[in-house]
């Protein structure tokens, strides 16, 4: 009985070791091109000795070496070998839902992912809340950039004169339709964001909802996209402040891995 | 002949890179049986690698069933290494220009060690296009863009592949084809290009471009994957390449190979089979 139970902590003990092996190679998948043993250890929460034999492991199998200097470490060659061609690389859905799914079960509220397609904003996939009072997805839907905060988180990080261009496109095309576009609110408006990085709404109504939309970047310093998250302004405004850290490192975690991508005008490298 | 040789890793770790392993050079996704058989592993064993490989996204389940493919992390994995090589980026520009005015898929590969590593690819205009995969792996001499490289290369380096390929015999495609594969290359030197026909397009060609460093010496290359020769655009193209070439010449530094500190015969990689020389 003594030898079975040796044996289960033991398989236990080497699976923990392995897993750890594998977030530790992990850690390489970003846009930082190397680290030290102690960056690893603080990213990650390991002990230095931890991601020590973690490392040696994985220098072992070249799938990590170390860089010219010999002091810090960088991806090996052989993770080249680590790919089939029968086997679909992750679409920028794919990419995004793990994101999605934390934030959604972080703040319980309605989360979504859109693109740009023109001068609209397509929304191509979201996780709706449980919880009464439902900000509604409609997958495929279009709304002009002009129209909410999505929109102008496009139109703020799209260079300069983006906003102005717009304008000129659809002003009056937009007041037509009867949606008034204040074009002082909006680039206003763009400015916070492209201060603060993100876009925060406050939508009024029979039930006023409040939101968020964060860039989602590419290696090129273009978008991918924007997630957002929102909900009845009563029930999510009061929890924003302990949330918005928290999902905010959600969104860096999840644009180290969207920065290897380029969205480029000749057609983005990733499918959606 | 040489084989590829690795340190000893504790039994646990090894079981799992195996698994990780083979799942990736699995013709269709296995099941835990067909791993277990093709390792010699029993099935707990197995079942517990993937799960292990499961939980930190390196293996995924195949449509539901008991079968796995790889994950999102190992394609991760490979898009950083990609963009660790600095012309990656640096070429974008000038790839797109290429595929606007060819219409063409335009892709950048670069040298690593005896391989050429498909870096980067735009797609052109066309309906119909060639749809190249990033991360495609293969020695200098197989396909294009490689031999675009090993056209520019010295021949101590030259020599030094033939004897890198002769240690893997299987590899080697054989001193008559070696041979008439380097007289070939030689017109390259003169026109700054290669022209490889097109089986899908009989009477045009693929063209590939070296890009050289400062010494002469080509570091990538970039390969116009469709009917752009003989179209009188060549010059044009090449203009395109030379102010890439130039950007590097204006610091060398920073473009140079993050793996150009080891010596190419260190660089082993497991390639796809295929035909050595046309």
């Amino acid at each position: 009985m003594d030898q079975i139970n040796h044996a289960v902590l033991e398989n236990r003990e080497q699976n923990k070791a392995m897993a750890r092996i594998l977030t530790v190679l992990s850690s390489f998948a970003s846009d930082r091109p190397e680290f030290g043993i102690s960056e690893l250890s603080q990213h990650l929460g390991m002990t230095k000795n931890m991601v020590y034999r973690a490392i040696k492991t994985l220098v072992e199998q070249d799938y990590v070496m170390r860089d010219p200097t010999g002091q810090r470490f960088q991806l090996g060659f052989r993770v080249l070998e680590l790919q089939n061609v029968t086997s679909p690389e992750p679409t920028f859905r794919t990419l995004c839902a793990p994101a999605m799914q934390q934030i959604h079960e972080l703040t319980g509220e309605t989360v979504s992912l859109t693109v740009r397609a023109l001068d609209y904003s397509v929304f191509i996939d979201g996780i709706e809340t449980r919880k009464p009072g439902v900000w509604r997805l409609q997958i495929g839907a279009l709304r002009p950039l002009h129209a909410n905060s999505t929109g102008h988180v496009f139109l703020a990080f799209a260079g300069d004169g983006a906003v102005t261009d717009y304008v000129a496109r659809h002003g009056n095309e937009a007041a037509s339709a009867g949606e008034a576009m204040d074009a002082a609110a909006m680039v206003q408006d763009i400015a916070i964001i492209r201060q603060r990085g993100y876009a925060t709404s406050v939508r009024a109504g029979m039930l006023p909802m409040v939101s968020l939309a964060f860039p989602i970047w590419d290696a090129e310093h273009n978008l991918h996209g924007v997630i957002s998250v929102g909900g009845p302004k009563g029930r999510f405004e009061p929890a924003l402040d302990g949330l918005l850290p928290r999902i905010i490192g959600i969104v860096e975690t999840l644009c180290q891995r969207t920065r290897l991508y380029s969205a480029n005008a000749a057609g983005s490298e990733i499918t959606l | 002949m040489k084989t590829l040789k690795r340190a000893a890793i504790n039994s646990s770790a090894q079981h799992v890179f195996d698994v990780l392993r083979t799942v990736s050079d699995a013709a269709e996704p296995p099941g835990v049986s067909d791993i277990g058989r093709r390792l010699g592993l029993t099935g707990s064993t197995v079942f517990r690698a993937l799960t292990t490989l499961e939980a930190s996204g390196y293996v995924s389940r195949f449509r539901n069933l008991p079968r796995f493919e790889l994950g999102t992390m190992p394609y991760l994995l490979n898009r950083a290494l990609l963009n660790r090589f600095e012309i990656n980026l640096a070429s974008r520009p000038f790839l797109r220009e290429l595929a606007q005015e060819t219409g063409e898929t335009v892709s950048l590969n670069a040298r690593l060690g005896w391989y050429s590593l498909r870096l980067s690819g735009v797609y052109g205009s066309r309906d119909i296009y060639h749809r190249d995969r990033l991360g495609e792996l293969g020695f200098l001499h197989h396909a294009l863009p490689g031999r675009a490289i090993l056209a520019f290369l010295t021949d101590a380096d030259l020599a030094g592949m033939a004897g890198f390929l002769a240690d893997r015999a299987s590899e080697w495609p054989g001193d008559a084809a070696w041979t008439e594969m380097r007289e070939r290359l030689k017109g390259a030197e003169n026109t700054g290009f290669l022209a490889e026909p097109l089986t899908m397009s009989p009477g045009f060609c693929a063209i590939g471009m070296p890009v050289r460093d400062e010494t002469g010496a080509a570091i990538a290359s970039i390969t116009i994957n469709g009917p752009v020769f003989p179209s009188g655009k060549i010059g044009g193209l090449l203009a395109v390449r030379d102010r890439l070439e130039a950007l590097i010449l204006a610091d060398p530094q920073r473009f140079i190979s993050p793996f150009a500190h080891l010596p190419p015969e260190r660089i082993l990689l497991k390639v796809p089979r295929r035909k050595a020389v046309p």
